[in-house]
């Protein structure tokens, strides 16, 4: 997989199709809990991964969990991530598991420097266990704690540096997260370490109304944002050319529509790469 | 500030039994209140749950209604939160759930066909084997025969209900009327992945005892005799036959 190349986010209904037209894109990503079963999903993954470059996107480990991430459901990553031997492997900075229950969502840590330590560590161990750097992505925000010392891009980079991980940028995320919490954000781009940006997601957000104030929802059911490509072009700007997805879950369209996406983002990158060039 | 941990235990009471007291004091108020804010996420877990079990139990999802589904899942979704960030290992104790739901006590049946759902996303999830051949057996002398115990295929759920659950799933897939006759009674079914289809049979009583009896880790003796307590007339050289021809018999592992 090359920098300027684009992906999809691969999901269930799409597979047969991508089988059997393989259509031109980058590469693609899957969700890896549902890949963790040993039924034919998985046997048919494989098929897909012997024809395209594919990155396994975690939504379960909870590195920001308190107790420390799940030794069982680490086990079950690094056995999927040795059977697909995908070019890039990631997980959110948030937490989705306290008391042995999975809250199925991306949930917010306070950027305190506990938090900090205990990502790390949960970080390091994950590495050490899948034998890869793991990209951190940021999260959509709909919340600020109070304890809160640093800012999210701070966090990202100390974590970044404090383990070696790499980080992944998700530039819907970044422009949903200062939306709802306040922020400019090209500044909030500007202030990310560069150096450790290796993936770049994009993805489409509602407008919700909340207590008559219009909130940011990061649901992945439409097209990205114009605003999110101006944001989008910022970041290559910023980075240069990065490996980048099309993500879409609620509502999904035709393949077509994601393939479109994907390649309106390769345009993008293009252009990106012969600014720096010339 | 609380610590992380007392953080996430505090977020959880909030969005999981809507005691936000203990988070509201960390949350920064500015312009959309902490409680608005909690309810956004609050919001993305529940209706993903619920979507979650709507996907392993659509049939008790069409037979409440959509409405009714989401009101059960939510109480659902307290009651019994994932273990697993693995969703399609969300739900197993829903059976059981509606059994005791009074809400749904005027539909006796329904918590069979929630185990038959059950059995069906385990057969569909479930790691794949390799079958056991015949030639292995004439290795062993019929000591070694009868304390045997074997590996069952483990995409295979043997469930027993008191009404026609095969009759009433199948009634209600797409395009089928909904039109059962609950009066057809008792059903014993054996439900298992055959290559990547799912396949669901009504087994009489002396294969239904033969096959449950392995499938729980009986020894071969003791599933014999359960089965021919079950059905004294079970032809057993044609039973043991169909086990291996079957391939409901798998290496272990």
């Amino acid at each position: 997989m090359r920098p300027r190349d684009c992906g999809i986010g691969l999901r269930a209904p799409h597979v047969a199709e991508v089988l059997e037209h393989r259509p031109v894109v980058g590469w693609l990503e899957v969700h890896a809990e549902n890949y963790m079963g040993g039924g034919t999903a998985i046997r048919t993954l494989e098929r897909v991964r012997a024809e395209y470059p594919l990155s396994v996107h975690g939504v379960g480990l909870s590195i920001g969990s308190a107790e420390g991430i799940d030794t069982a459901h680490l086990e079950r990553l690094a056995r999927l991530v040795e059977r697909l031997q995908p070019v890039l492997v990631s997980e959110h900075l948030s937490w989705s598991v306290t008391g042995g229950a999975y809250l199925n969502h991306l949930l917010p840590l306070p950027y305190t420097d506990e938090a900090l330590a205990v990502i790390a560590d949960n970080v390091a161990r994950a590495q050490d266990r899948l034998g890869c750097r793991l990209l951190v992505e940021n999260p959509s925000g709909y919340l600020r704690f109070r304890g809160s010392s640093m800012s999210e891009p701070e966090f990202l980079n100390a974590l970044a540096r404090r383990t070696g991980c790499g980080l992944l940028c998700d530039v819907n995320n970044v422009y949903v997260t200062c939306a709802n919490l306040g922020g400019a954000p090209a500044a909030w781009l500007d202030a990310l370490d560069r150096a450790a940006v290796a993936e770049i997601h994009l993805a489409g957000h509602a407008v919700n109304n909340a207590d008559g104030r219009s909130i940011l929802i990061d649901d992945h059911g439409s097209p990205v944002a114009d605003p999110v490509w101006e944001l989008f072009a910022h970041a290559l700007g910023r980075f240069g050319p990065v490996p980048t997805l099309i993500e879409w879950d609620t509502d999904l369209p035709a393949l077509g529509v994601l393939l479109g996406e994907a390649a309106k983002a390769r345009a993008y990158v293009s252009k990106a790469a012969d600014v720096v060039a010339a | 500030m609380s610590s992380l941990r007392e953080l996430q235990a505090g977020f959880r009471a909030a969005l999981l039994d809507e005691a936000e007291a203990r988070v509201v004091s960390e949350i920064i108020d500015d312009g959309l209140g902490a409680s608005a804010r909690l309810a956004v996420y609050r919001h993305h877990v529940f209706t993903s749950l619920t979507d979650a079990l709507g996907t392993t139990y659509p049939v008790v999802c069409r037979l409440v209604d959509r409405r009714f589904f989401g009101w059960l899942a939510d109480r659902y979704v307290r009651a019994h939160p994932p273990a697993s960030p693995c969703l399609f290992e969300y739900g197993g104790e829903l059976a059981a759930f509606l059994a005791a739901f009074p809400a749904c006590a005027h539909l006796p049946w329904l918590a069979d066909v929630a185990r038959l759902e059950w059995a069906i996303n385990g057969a569909q999830h479930a790691p794949g084997a390799t079958p056991l051949l015949a030639d292995i057996w004439r290795s062993l002398d019929a000591d070694g025969l009868a304390a045997l115990t074997v590996q069952v295929d483990r995409s295979v759920t043997l469930l027993e209900s008191p009404w026609p659950v095969d009759a009433i799933w199948r009634a209600n897939q797409a395009g089928a009327d909904g039109a059962v006759d609950l009066v057809a009674g008792a059903v014993r079914l054996e439900v298992r992945r055959i290559d990547d289809d799912i396949v669901l049979r009504a087994l009489p009583a002396g294969s239904f005892a033969l096959r449950a009896a392995l499938a729980a880790g009986r020894t071969l003796q003791e599933a014999v005799d359960r089965a021919l307590l079950a059905e004294p007339a079970l032809n057993l050289a044609r039973e043991i036959r169909a086990l291996l021809d079957d391939g409901m018999l798998v290496l272990p592992g």
